[in-house]
């Protein structure tokens, strides 16, 4: 007979215990939902109901060409305003999923009669979705070890910073869904692998077509469950559950996933998707080798058949090498080398460099976003370990791999922050199994071995008619139990102060509209970009063609709704590097450009005047370095330093930099400003030019407009450190 | 759209013009600084302009008024300086201002003093390289009992598109330019081959120190036909500036003198001439509109897909100064038509069509490649009005069912997916009957 800690009540059956713990159950994941969603409102309340950022710019304005026109011209959509003049191909280009989702819930609440704008379907879509994360991550911890653990995974999800920087409201990107489709079509496969269901094994393909629609991150999908499954085989646990969830995944999955035109035949022609196929075959040949072996006794024959196997395999492997080589297949991507070598991209293709959230991740960002989920998550991968079923393969798998990846590109983050919250709620509830258990191991049992699949319900009805007397003392006493558990529930609670805080400082700042703190705390909302954009939309004809650098080309595409020569999009190399050259040119040079492409007006983010340090001549070198690529012979770098080696703006600025388009245009009259006094640029801390002269150029008679709306922003605090990270440079 | 309505203002204005009788295209209004005293001297060009329906308005050199450039709109369709030898053309005439009065569309006729003047600055903006001051043009030939520096010169036809008649022999004495390589410029008259520019003292005058200058390899020497005369020059927004090289060209005493016996000069014809092209009478086309829309269609796309037919046409007009009014023109041999994107894809001749006048219209095939193209129609030739057209319109990729749905190409992969279907469901069927029978045969074994 075990002793009890404490006393249990024993007087219930065992259906209200189940049916009380399955309400319990309901109502923490509804709270867990409001506040996931309620922790991603801090922005619209401390701003307002406003698109994000960059991409979310393009997106929303894509769902509203969906929304007014319907499908079919979303998907013929051909956008002439960008990337002037060669235009984009959006319905081709553009992965649909997450204006298709906006798209059909605007339709549905118009059925209902419910007249919600676009806009704030938009702007809310990402915290909804939030919710459906904490539940998908519930159901797939639930598959690791338990309901319990399955909540508390649910809550760490729901509030952790790594998700909410990519998911507050009005941050309207792709990540907003794909994580909630993540999650999903895991639980799915883990479902299917458990059951050998080959239904779950479609549901989980038709979730990863919806994936492959809504996110280019699909590819880690992609290649984490053939990794999963090659890992299986390698470990002997070849199983017909794993055939039939297998494949039937991956001939759906694939077949659906070529529907979405921006993927096309890449899942049969790229490196990257090629890893699927190959374990696709290997489960074939090893199928038909269990076959074969289930019939045949010989022990040669035996033998002959795992070296065909082998052969066949390493034949495959090779015929792979052989089409890549010849060029049959896609060879890997820019963007996939600098997974590998961190200094890659800067070396080979500045322009993926120039994006910092494609620089890797900073230590202190790790404890920013995940605290004290970080070191709870090596404790839940060993936990694991212990048990080592097929599906903690593949949460030890995916810990591996996203743990990698997260310390290569900051934007990875995401992908680590659900399986960080898985095992870190593995561990925990394993440890709160353990103190929270009222049964007094014998002296004898080992208190490690307590089997972690008994949780508290099931333990008191079991001990129910236990009549032995508990101890208040000892290793298992009463107050062991207490300083851990009110330790977890202080830890838990700070948890959740810090995610708050976090969220509220760091990730909610729309970066369109920026905030400052005057000296006695008065905040002050600049609002200086949306400003100029409205200045471009309100004083420019409807076709006025603006240049600007690529960072913002989203933005005016879809505030000022004029024509752009680059945008966010980056697929043409040359053309931005061709608004590099135009920039870091002189006037002569660039003016010829700027012609070619019928440029009307420039655009010059400056923030010298009260120190907003993204501004342009901060990016600027960026801009020569991505047209030193292209025209290496026009533009260098090294011209733009002093004799010293320093990037300058002042009166010791290099000739090239004084002669550049962007150095004039930002310094253009900027002393006047000061009245005389020496002009100071307060981001460089540099004294800044006078009598800079922006010469029109007079061939004949002709008038050039060439604008320059003025953007000076305030200067971000440290506390904000976090939310620059999609800044640029 | 706009180009259609400001086309329509335009006819207004036009129909209005032709109430006023006047035969340029954009206005009759004309300043003239001449001053006082020597007005006289220019009265036979003056009478011509009047009669061709001018309003002319004298201005001394020295008044301040009536001002050319008022509330940045110009108060004249044209101007003409005639006071060469003035230090100063007054207040607000000066070398800004008249680039200013171009670019608002005014047309300028400038006579270039011999000495220094900040004329001579304003003519090097526009590539002409002028001598040194006090140098004119020398001519020794043909033998004549005028001073060397009054050259009678002899006019070809067709010498410059400018001038449209034949034209008598014209006295000329003044400074000669040397031209430029700005293709904007139209020379008018040019200056005899055997003329050069020198100083008139006696020593430097000489054929010696022609001779001098050319054995130091033509450095300092002016000589020659490629120095012009009198030189037009147009500017991209269409008004025309004409630079004299001497004002004496347009006086009556040189418009009544006989270059041969019994046979009048040319200079009041001449003048003329030289007024008609400056003030927009001759030469002067415009675009009425363009239109484009796919073959066998009336209505313009709003965008073409590729390989899509394609029909430009356009309409143009040229200015009748008889009539005063605008004429359809299909005269037009040489032009042409690009269809651009960054490069021109697509560059053909825009013929004229027969029995539509003043219609020009081709049609062709887009181009198998997407982006934001222009119809471009750019017709620039020396003398006359630049042409310059630019249409937007995007060339679109087909929507996603305007491919061929069935190829006869892909046949052995419609006969693969097919067969496999076929033998699939045969397979299942002959499985599933021949279970039945195994199993009804081993049953019935059993039973034996």
């Amino acid at each position: 007979m075990p002793s009890l800690a404490y006393p249990v009540p024993t007087d219930l059956s065992p259906a209200t215990v189940k049916n009380t713990a399955s309400l319990f159950r309901i109502v923490t994941l509804a709270l867990i939902s409001g506040a996931a969603i309620a922790s991603r409102l801090f922005s619209i309340i401390n701003f307002e109901s406003v698109i994000h950022e960059f991409d979310p710019w393009f997106n929303y304005r894509a769902t509203r060409v969906l929304a007014s026109k319907g499908f079919y011209e979303f998907w013929n959509w051909f956008d002439p305003t960008a990337w002037y003049p060669l235009g984009r191909v959006v319905g081709g280009t553009v992965y649909p999923g997450l204006m298709a989702t906006s798209g059909v819930i605007y339709y549905l609440l118009q059925a209902l009669n419910l007249p919600v704008d676009i806009r704030n379907i938009c702007v809310l879509l990402a915290p909804g979705f939030s919710a459906f994360t904490a539940w998908a991550t519930y159901m797939f911890t639930k598959e690791m070890k338990d309901e319990s653990a399955g909540l508390l995974a649910a809550a760490f999800i729901g509030i952790a910073p790594g998700y909410i920087s990519r998911s507050v409201a009005g941050s309207y990107d792709n990540e907003a869904i794909a994580i909630f489709l993540l999650m999903f079509t895991f639980y799915l496969w883990i479902k299917a692998l458990k059951l050998g269901s080959a239904l779950y094994g479609t549901i989980a393909a038709v979730f990863y077509f919806y994936m492959v629609a809504a996110w280019g991150g699909y590819v880690f999908i992609t290649n984490m469950i053939p990794v999963h499954a090659l890992v299986l085989i390698f470990m002997g646990r070849f199983s017909h559950r794993l055939y039939v969830a297998y494949c039937s995944w991956y001939a759906i999955g694939t077949l659906s996933s070529m529907q979405v035109p921006f993927v096309g035949f890449q899942p049969v022609s790229t490196s990257e998707h090629m890893g699927a196929l190959g374990v696709f075959g290997l489960l074939q040949l090893v199928a038909f080798a269990n076959l074969v072996r289930s019939h045949v006794s010989s022990q040669n024959f035996q033998k002959l058949l795992r070296i065909a196997v082998v052969a066949i395999g390493a034949l495959g492997a090779s015929a792979f090498v052989f089409l890549t080589y010849t060029g049959k297949i896609a060879p890997w991507t820019g963007r996939f080398y600098s997974l590998w070598d961190t200094g890659y991209a800067k070396k080979y293709i500045p322009i993926i460099a120039s994006v910092s959230e494609h620089q890797p991740t900073a230590w202190p960002s790790f404890f920013m976003d995940l605290q004290m989920l970080m070191f709870l998550f090596p404790a839940g991968v060993i936990l694991c370990f212990r048990e080592l079923r097929d599906e903690h393969l593949f949460v030890i798998i995916y810990a591996v791999l996203s743990s990698y990846f997260a310390g290569v590109m900051v934007r990875l983050m995401l992908t680590l922050t659900p399986v960080v919250c898985v095992s870190a709620a593995i561990a925990l509830s394993s440890l709160l199994d353990v103190y929270l258990n009222p049964v007094e191991p014998d002296e004898e049992q080992d208190a490690v071995a307590q089997p972690a699949k008994s949780g508290p319900a099931d333990a008191a009805p079991s001990t129910a008619s236990s009549k032995s007397t508990s101890s208040t003392r000892g290793i298992f006493g009463i107050d062991t139990r207490l300083v851990v558990v009110f330790n977890t529930l202080w830890m838990l609670s700070f948890f959740v102060f810090h995610c708050t805080y976090v969220t509220s400082t760091a990730y909610s700042s729309p970066s369109v509209v920026l905030a400052s703190q005057g000296q006695d705390g008065s905040q002050h909302i600049i609002d200086d970009f949306r400003e100029a954009y409205y200045w471009l939309r309100q004083n420019t004809e409807e076709d006025a063609v603006v240049m600007s650098w690529w960072d913002y080309g989203y933005q005016i595409a879809g505030m000022a709704d004029r024509p752009t020569l680059v945008d966010n999009n980056t697929w043409n190399n040359t053309h931005i590097a061709t608004v590099g050259k135009a920039m870091s040119s002189s006037e002569e040079n660039a003016y010829p450009i700027l012609r070619k492409h019928d440029v009307e007006y420039v655009l010059v983010i400056f923030g010298g005047l009260i120190g907003y340090s993204g501004d342009d001549i901060n990016k600027f070198l960026w801009m020569v370095r991505i047209a030193q690529g292209v025209w290496p012979d026009e533009i260098q770098e090294s011209n733009y330093f002093t004799p010293r080696g320093e990037y300058r703006v002042d009166e010791n600025a290099s000739k090239t930099m004084k002669e550049s388009l962007m150095y004039k245009m930002s310094y253009y009259r900027f002393a006047d400003l000061f009245g005389g006094n020496q002009a100071v640029d307060r981001v460089r801390n540099q004294h800044a030019p006078k009598n800079i002269e922006l010469g029109l150029p007079r061939r004949g008679v002709h008038v050039r407009k060439l604008d320059r709306p003025y953007l000076p922003s305030q200067e971000r605090g440290h506390a904000r450190a976090g939310s620059e990270e999609r800044e640029r440079l | 759209m706009f180009s259609i309505r400001r086309w329509c203002l335009l006819a207004l204005s036009v129909a209005s013009l032709l109430c006023a009788d006047a035969k340029s295209s954009t206005g009759d209004s004309v300043l003239v600084v001449v001053d006082p005293k020597n007005q006289d001297q220019y009265s036979t060009f003056f009478e011509g302009l009047k009669d061709g329906g001018y309003d002319l308005t004298f201005r001394s050199p020295k008044a301040e008024g009536p001002v050319v450039i008022e509330d940045d709109a110009p108060n004249f369709a044209h101007v003409i300086l005639l006071a060469p030898e003035a230090r100063n053309l007054g207040k607000d005439i000066t070398p800004q201002s008249i680039v200013q009065l171009l670019s608002r569309k005014t047309n300028v006729i400038v006579a270039l003093p011999t000495k220094q003047s900040p004329l001579h600055s304003l003519a090097a903006e526009f590539s002409l390289i002028l001598p040194p001051p006090n140098t004119p043009l020398i001519s020794y030939f043909p033998k004549r009992d005028t001073p060397s520096t009054l050259i009678p010169i002899k006019i070809e036809d067709h010498s410059s598109p400018a001038l449209t008649k034949h034209i008598e022999p014209v006295w000329f004495s003044g400074i000669p330019a040397s031209l430029g390589s700005n293709p904007l410029l139209v020379p008018i008259l040019r200056a005899p081959s055997e003329s050069f520019a020198s100083e008139t003292t006696v020593t430097s005058g000489s054929a010696d120190a022609v001779a001098d200058s050319v054995e130091r390899g033509g450095e300092g020497l002016w000589a020659g036909s490629s120095l012009s005369l009198v030189t037009g020059f147009q500017a991209t927004n269409g008004a025309r500036i004409t630079f004299v090289g001497g004002a004496e060209i347009f006086s009556d005493e040189l418009a009544q003198k006989e270059t041969e016996r019994h046979r009048q000069s040319g200079n009041a014809a001449f003048s003329r001439e030289v007024a008609a092209w400056t003030f927009q009478e001759n030469l002067v086309l415009r675009i009425d509109k363009v239109e484009h829309h796919p073959v066998n269609a009336t209505e313009p796309n709003e965008q073409y897909t590729n390989n899509d037919q394609v029909v430009f046409s356009t309409y143009i007009s040229k200015w009748n100064p008889t009539k005063g009014k605008w004429e359809p023109y299909s005269g037009l041999k040489d032009l042409q038509l690009e269809f651009t994107m960054l490069d021109p894809f697509i560059r053909t001749s825009l013929p004229p069509v027969r029995g539509a006048p003043g219609k020009y219209s081709t049609s062709f095939r887009a181009p198998d490649r997407h982006g934001v193209f222009k119809f471009v129609v750019d017709y620039k030739r020396k003398g006359w009005t630049s042409l310059e057209s630019s249409t937007t319109v995007p060339v679109v990729p087909p929507r996603h069912d305007g491919y061929p749905r069935f190829l006869s190409a892909a046949w052995p992969y419609y006969t693969g997916a097919i067969s496999t279907s076929v033998a699939f469901f045969l397979f299942s069927t002959i499985w599933l009957a021949g279970e039945v029978n195994e199993r009804k045969r081993s049953k019935g074994s059993k039973a034996e």
